[in-house]
């Protein structure tokens, strides 16, 4: 099987797992939430009032055609208009997304050369001291909430000593850089010790393979071997769990980005939770789906250029 | 009399493990000539591979380590060697193949890549261009068809017996003095074992390196060795010179191992009757027996093989290059 | 198929004496232990039964009084911290129960059978994980609204999709086993064998799964309680840190200090033990 044919067949199954996406959606708002109307027109609203809103909303249609709106919006990406601004979403989607990425670009970016390269140092050194130490610290920060971390480090670093913005944005390069300094600090400690760990055994999956010890009587030094030898085999299930957190990037950051009152999608996202603001979650919701299937594709893909061995089948 | 280019002497290797220190090689000696074929002879556990990796300087450690004893190679000791400085001769003096041609290869990088890649170590003064031609050299040197499109290949699209030929090709780029060979066969069809067998051999004639051939398997010491020793519990209990070994065995284990090969009686060249085997089981490391190791599973044994008279050490037999440590020999 | 049956209890019990015998693995345990038995005196009244009285002034300072200060009310963050944990355990619980009913319920009915209803249990669970995680959290439990059973819901409803993964292929495994043939020999019906001769072979992977659920199942509650969608009418270790976003500009460090340290131990110490459970009944799953 080659690789096109592999491809088109990832992204025909795409369409049915889409549309259970849609199917989720569809249930949730509109079979089991509350009546918008209440949300709405409040407790008081007549007869009249509740039938006119459900006419405008669409919800007196059939069921399979309020379905198909859903599966038609995230084609169309036209996912109507926010319940509490009044705002077209896609234009909202549009002005958070910069925000967004202004944070989570960065912090992806750092967080993953962190992990990276403490996997490889422990891995390198295992079982000794500083394996030992670093386990300790990225077990211990992995049990550490990661709402308490948002809190301590902004109340700590930002609002006690000083150092960092702690709340604000200005948009355009470079203009946003002190605002976002501080939480890319803080979820790159957040991540760091999930990440150092998967990494790391990663990495010591590969360090007892027989092929490094061809490379060991071969006379090279154990950097070479490590960065050369077993960190191109690492790299694929690395790669993965890479490319898995790039959807998760548009998502925004839901703590930081409304602690520090940036205006991305995870600020509109809880915005649109406190306010019952229906069409704006639905939307988020296909968005990152979308996306999570998109890099689900693009991940395969990466495998069969990293790996030799997926590329011929 | 030909040159010898390495000498083990009273070698002992230690691991260390959760149960105590164990020895899997304990007071090994033995010699490697230039242009000669060393067989080493035993079951698994015996510690063939690992005296193979102390020679390389490749026993993990921790857990394990030379605990004492002698490598001499050319006359220099490699116990203890500056590791940059054993980085040097490893893989480009001493060079060694694996039992898994498998999964010896990284399999990410193309074969010439992987073969550059010990030219470009040790080999300093060629240049990028003479290097993957040096490449393509090696593997029509052992024997692999169309070198020109393999190089460029990856190790999964290689059979089994190729990825062998492909390590050899990477262990003797850089025609080194001695080639340990670990099982190289044993994963291998019956028919690309003499194939290997046969190029190794031819290779050798070539370059005249000395050969350190570790196996289970008689009948691949029988067709390429010029000298043999038997290992048994991290000890030598028979070397000899491969036609005296095979013609008269000395020590009741050779023996035993001689009658479990299924096929002709190399004596007599008649199909025996009955394939034998070696009763009970080898000892743990752990706790291994007093006087000789061999005692519970040998037909020959008497009170002096039970630790009245110490262990059996290696010892002139009858013929002068043929050394025992039993108690009882046979003949 | 005997040997099968007795092979289980046999792996449980020479995985327990290995972690009874790992020093860390064995606090650990401890730990665990205590959390549970606070939880459990919680729950039948002999412990922080009147968290909800004032016993100082609003945001008391820490004081031999009021060991970890006192919150908004005058309650003492100490007594909240031991009835939150009964909240917490029985999250922890509840959320593994519904997710391993779930997960292990549709992991074998799509192994054992295959065909049809492995596409279609395969189709439902790639839709279920294609939405990210915090999304479908965020978004079941806003529509559930607030409450208990929501949090409990939408928690469980969630994390699901990894062990119906683990499960499906280790059912697909085992069903050809010569113990699962020998009973379809013995005309034992598909029920029979689904849950008397493949569960138990699965079944450490319930034990690590109820770990990682366990630990990720507080850790969400938090997200809740900072959305306004956790439990109501008693103190939970999420809700606490949350109350911290309007305390901190105050000074008043103590209620975050002290959800956060009783949350630190428990899921330090679920984490340690799920490796150690991991290392001990299933060394394939190493660091997966």
């Amino acid at each position: 099987m080659n690789i096109y044919s592999y491809v088109l067949r990832r992204l025909l199954y795409t369409i049915p797992v889409l549309l259970g996406v849609c199917l989720i959606i569809f249930v949730l708002f509109n079979l089991v939430a509350p009546d918008p109307a209440f949300i709405l027109l409040g407790k008081h609203a007549t007869q009249i009032q509740i039938d006119q809103l459900h006419h405008e909303l669409g919800l007196d249609r059939s069921f399979i055609v309020q379905y198909f709106d859903i599966v038609k919006s995230s084609f169309t990406f036209d996912f109507g208009y926010s319940w509490a601004t009044k705002q077209n979403i896609y234009e909202m989607i549009k002005n958070g997304a910069g925000p967004s990425l202004s944070i989570t670009g960065p912090l992806f970016i750092i967080s993953n050369i962190v992990a990276i390269s403490l996997a490889l140092l422990v891995a390198f050194y295992r079982g000794k001291l500083i394996d030992k130490v670093m386990l300790i610290v990225s077990i211990g920060g992995m049990s550490i909430p990661s709402l308490a971390v948002v809190l301590f480090g902004q109340y700590y670093f930002g609002y006690k000593l000083g150092w960092f913005e702690i709340s604000g944005y200005e948009r355009g390069f470079p203009g946003f850089v002190p605002y976002v300094i501080l939480p890319v600090i803080l979820y790159t400690f957040i991540s760091f010790g999930a990440d150092t760990r998967f990494y790391r055994t990663v990495i010591l999956d590969e360090v007892y393979q027989d092929y490094v010890r061809t490379a060991r009587s071969k006379g090279l030094n154990e950097m070479v071997i490590m960065f050369k030898h077993v960190l191109k085999n690492s790299m694929i299930p690395i790669l993965t769990n890479i490319i898995i957190q790039i959807p998760t990037l548009i998502l925004g950051l839901l703590f930081a980005e409304s602690f520090f009152s940036i205006p991305g999608l995870g600020s509109m996202t809880i915005n649109a939770i406190n306010n019952s603001d229906f069409p704006v979650i639905k939307a988020m919701t296909i968005l990152s789906a979308l996306g999570f299937m998109l890099f689900g594709i693009i991940t395969d893909v990466a495998y069969t250029m990293v790996d030799p061995r997926m590329r011929l089948k | 009399m030909t040159e010898k280019i390495l000498e083990v002497k009273d070698l002992v290797v230690e691991f260390r493990t959760d149960r105590g220190a164990v020895k899997a090689v304990n007071g090994v000696n033995f010699d490697v000539f230039k242009g000669k074929t060393l067989g080493i002879v035993g079951e698994s556990g015996s510690g063939k591979s690992v005296t193979a990796l102390a020679i390389m300087g490749l026993i993990p450690n921790p857990p394990g380590r030379v605990a004492s004893g002698q490598i001499l190679f050319n006359g220099k000791s490699l116990v203890n060697m500056e590791p940059g400085e054993m980085r040097k001769i490893r893989g480009n003096k001493i060079a060694m193949i694996f039992q898994e041609p498998m999964t010896s290869l990284n399999p990410v990088f193309t074969i010439g890549n992987q073969i550059e890649e010990v030219i470009e170590l040790h080999q300093t003064h060629l240049s990028a261009s003479e290097r993957a031609a040096k490449a393509v050299d090696m593997l029509r040197l052992v024997g692999i068809p169309s070198p020109e499109k393999r190089v460029k290949e990856y190790p999964h699209q290689l059979s089994g017996g190729m990825r062998q030929r492909v390590m050899i090709a990477i262990a003797l780029s850089c025609e080194p003095d001695i080639l340990i060979a670990d099982e190289p066969t044993t994963a291998l069809d019956v028919t690309i074992q003499a194939q290997i067998l046969e190029l190794m051999k031819k290779l050798q004639k070539e370059l005249g390196m000395g050969i350190i051939l570790i196996t289970h398997d008689l009948g691949v010491v029988a067709e390429t060795c010029d000298t043999v020793s038997v290992m048994y519990c991290g000890q030598i209990v028979e070397s000899a010179d491969v036609k005296t070994l095979f013609n008269h065995p000395a020590h009741p284990y050779t023996k035993g191992l001689m009658d479990s090969i299924p096929s002709f009686d190399s004596t007599s060249g008649h199909r025996k009757e009955r394939l034998q085997t070696i009763e009970g089981m080898v000892p743990s490391l752990f706790n291994l027996p007093k006087g000789c190791n061999f005692q519970d599973r040998c037909s020959k044994v008497t009170d002096d093989c039970r630790g009245s008279q110490g262990d059996p050490v290696l010892k002139p037999s009858k013929g002068v290059d043929h050394n025992v440590a039993c108690f009882n020999p046979l003949n | 198929m005997q040997s099968n049956v007795k092979q289980s209890p046999s792996l449980f019990k020479s995985a327990l004496s290995r972690i009874v015998s790992d020093k860390l693995s064995l606090i650990a345990l401890i730990v665990v232990g205590i959390y549970f038995f606070v939880a459990f005196l919680v729950s039948i009244g002999v412990l922080a039964a009147d968290w909800g009285k004032e016993v100082a002034a609003s945001y008391a300072e820490p004081s031999s009084l009021v060991w970890f200060g006192a919150d908004i009310f005058g309650r003492s963050v100490f007594v909240k911290v031991i009835k939150a944990t009964e909240t917490a355990v029985m999250l922890g619980i509840v959320v593994s129960m519904i997710s391993m009913f779930i997960g292990a319920g549709l992991g074998m009915l799509a192994g054992f059978f295959g065909g049809l209803v492995d596409e279609i249990i395969v189709w439902f669970y790639t839709t279920v994980s294609s939405i990210p995680g915090i999304m479908l959290l965020v978004a079941i439990a806003f529509i559930l609204g607030k409450g208990t059973t929501s949090v409990f819901l939408s928690l469980g409803l969630t994390s699901w999709v990894g062990l119906c993964r683990i499960i499906r292929a280790e059912v697909m495994k085992h069903k050809d086993r010569e113990y699962v043939q020998a009973a379809n020999a013995l005309g034992a019906s598909n029920s029979r064998k689904l849950l008397k001769h493949i569960l138990p072979n699965v079944s450490h992977l319930l034990i690590i799964n109820f770990t990682q659920t366990f630990d990720s199942a507080i850790k969400a509650e938090v997200i809740l309680s900072f959305l306004g969608l956790s439990v109501v009418g008693r103190p939970s270790w999420g809700g606490m840190i949350d109350d911290a976003k309007l305390e901190l500009g105050r000074g008043v460090w103590w209620q975050l200090g002290a959800a956060t340290m009783a949350m630190f131990f428990i899921v330090l110490a679920f984490n340690v033990l799920g490796d150690a459970l991991r290392d001990a009944l299933d060394p394939k799953l190493k660091g997966k």
